[in-house]
């Protein structure tokens, strides 16, 4: 399960969520309004976040498709990076 | 021109009276009923879902301008955006700008039915001016063709090319940090058109008379102000080919002493970048806002006002 931080910065993207609606693994992050900027901010802020920087094939739409895919990419990075 | 949910249109042209009223005069000039055919369109870019952009887009403009007060000292569009300032500049009527832009988007999908069916325009975000030049270098160096057909911010850009191309393309700009977003078909503004803007030109344009704008629109193409009838025109088919450099369109209007920029319409890009953001006070004009009660003026606000 993700830390306290990656659901603040996610949700902080997701204007169509409610504060008191749960964050579900496979939510689909597009309908509950993360478009193309809000991808490329909440990488950044991500990326600053966690101190890591993605690459090749992490960089593409499904990556950002659900907070679980999201967050096992973010996951492999933190890991390769310690 | 950003894709909009139909239901959010739909709804502000069903209850605001000012999008109701143009609503009818587009289905005046059209030989169909746009709620009926926008609802049934498939495409983001559909003809009626242009339409039904263009009706909220000024409506909402004019909302702004009645409502909050504002007296714009300037006006400009991206892209699709040309045909919205051009209309609320009053260099065309609405209602020609209604069917300007019907028979605009007839003319593009009949010339893209059978040129360039291969080629397409791909956004890409956070990857350096520099980056991109010596990635699309490279596919020149193999003999592959590219244009960028979009400046839209100091990082993020859109290039046209072959449907070939854009696998090593995209791999190529992630492998800089770079992220590919999505892929527009038709593509659109790239010197590689020139037959469709002269024929622009002779088919669609040569049937519409300009008037002067009311207020200078800034061009999405290079910044400079389209102050004449035959500069308007003009602007609309320079589109065709060449890229819109949105970062210079607001660089210039900040030179011209603007500092606060009302984005009227659904917009998820031209008004979020961080060249708009970052240098003006920037108010987004969306049809929730101009559908949401007002309440009445507080005592000191009338007297200010």
């Amino acid at each position: 399960m993700w830390d306290e931080q990656f659901e603040r910065l996610l949700r902080s993207q997701l204007p169509f969520l409610e504060a008191d609606e749960a964050l579900a693994g496979d939510l689909n992050l597009r309908e509950f309004g993360l478009d193309s900027l809000g991808i490329v901010d909440l990488l950044v802020s991500l990326e600053q976040a966690y101190g890591i920087r993605l690459l090749d094939d992490d960089l593409t739409m499904d990556t950002f498709a659900e907070p679980s895919v999201l967050w096992a990419t973010l996951s492999r990075q933190i890991s390769s990076a310690k | 021109m950003s894709p909009a949910g139909y239901a959010d249109l739909a709804k502000y042209m069903m209850v605001s009276p000012r999008a109701r009223h143009l609503r009818e005069v587009a289905d005046s000039v059209l030989d169909y009923s746009l709620m009926d055919e926008y609802r049934k369109a498939k495409e983001a870019y559909s003809e009626a879902g242009q339409v039904a952009f263009l009706i909220s887009c000024f409506a909402l403009a004019e909302w702004a301008q009645q409502e909050l007060g504002i007296e714009p000292g300037l006006c400009s569009g991206a892209s699709f955006g040309e045909k919205v300032a051009i209309a609320y500049a009053g260099s065309l009527t609405f209602s020609d700008t209604v069917r300007l832009t019907v028979a605009m988007s007839r003319c593009e999908e009949s010339y893209f039915r059978l040129e360039h069916q291969d080629v397409v325009t791909q956004s890409v975000a956070r990857i350096p001016e520099e980056s991109l030049r010596e990635i699309l270098a490279d596919l020149t160096g193999r003999g592959e063709w590219s244009d960028i057909s979009c400046f839209i911010d100091d990082d993020i850009f859109m290039v046209s090319m072959c449907e070939q191309s854009l696998e090593k393309f995209t791999a190529a700009v992630r492998a800089t940090g770079g992220i590919p977003l999505g892929v527009m078909r038709p593509p659109m503004h790239s010197a590689a058109f020139g037959s469709l803007r002269r024929r622009m030109a002779d088919e669609v344009l040569a049937d519409f008379r300009f008037a002067e704008p009311r207020l200078p629109i800034i061009s999405d193409q290079d910044g400079s102000a389209v102050v004449t009838a035959e500069a308007a025109r003009s602007l609309l088919l320079s589109g065709i080919t060449q890229p819109v450099n949105w970062p210079a369109a607001l660089r210039s209007m900040r030179e011209r002493g603007i500092a606060k920029l009302y984005v009227a319409g659904p917009d998820a890009l031209f008004g979020r970048v961080r060249s708009a953001a970052g240098s003006f006070d920037v108010v987004t004009v969306n049809q929730r806002m101009a559908l949401r009660p007002r309440r009445p003026l507080k005592y000191a606000e009338r007297k200010a006002s």
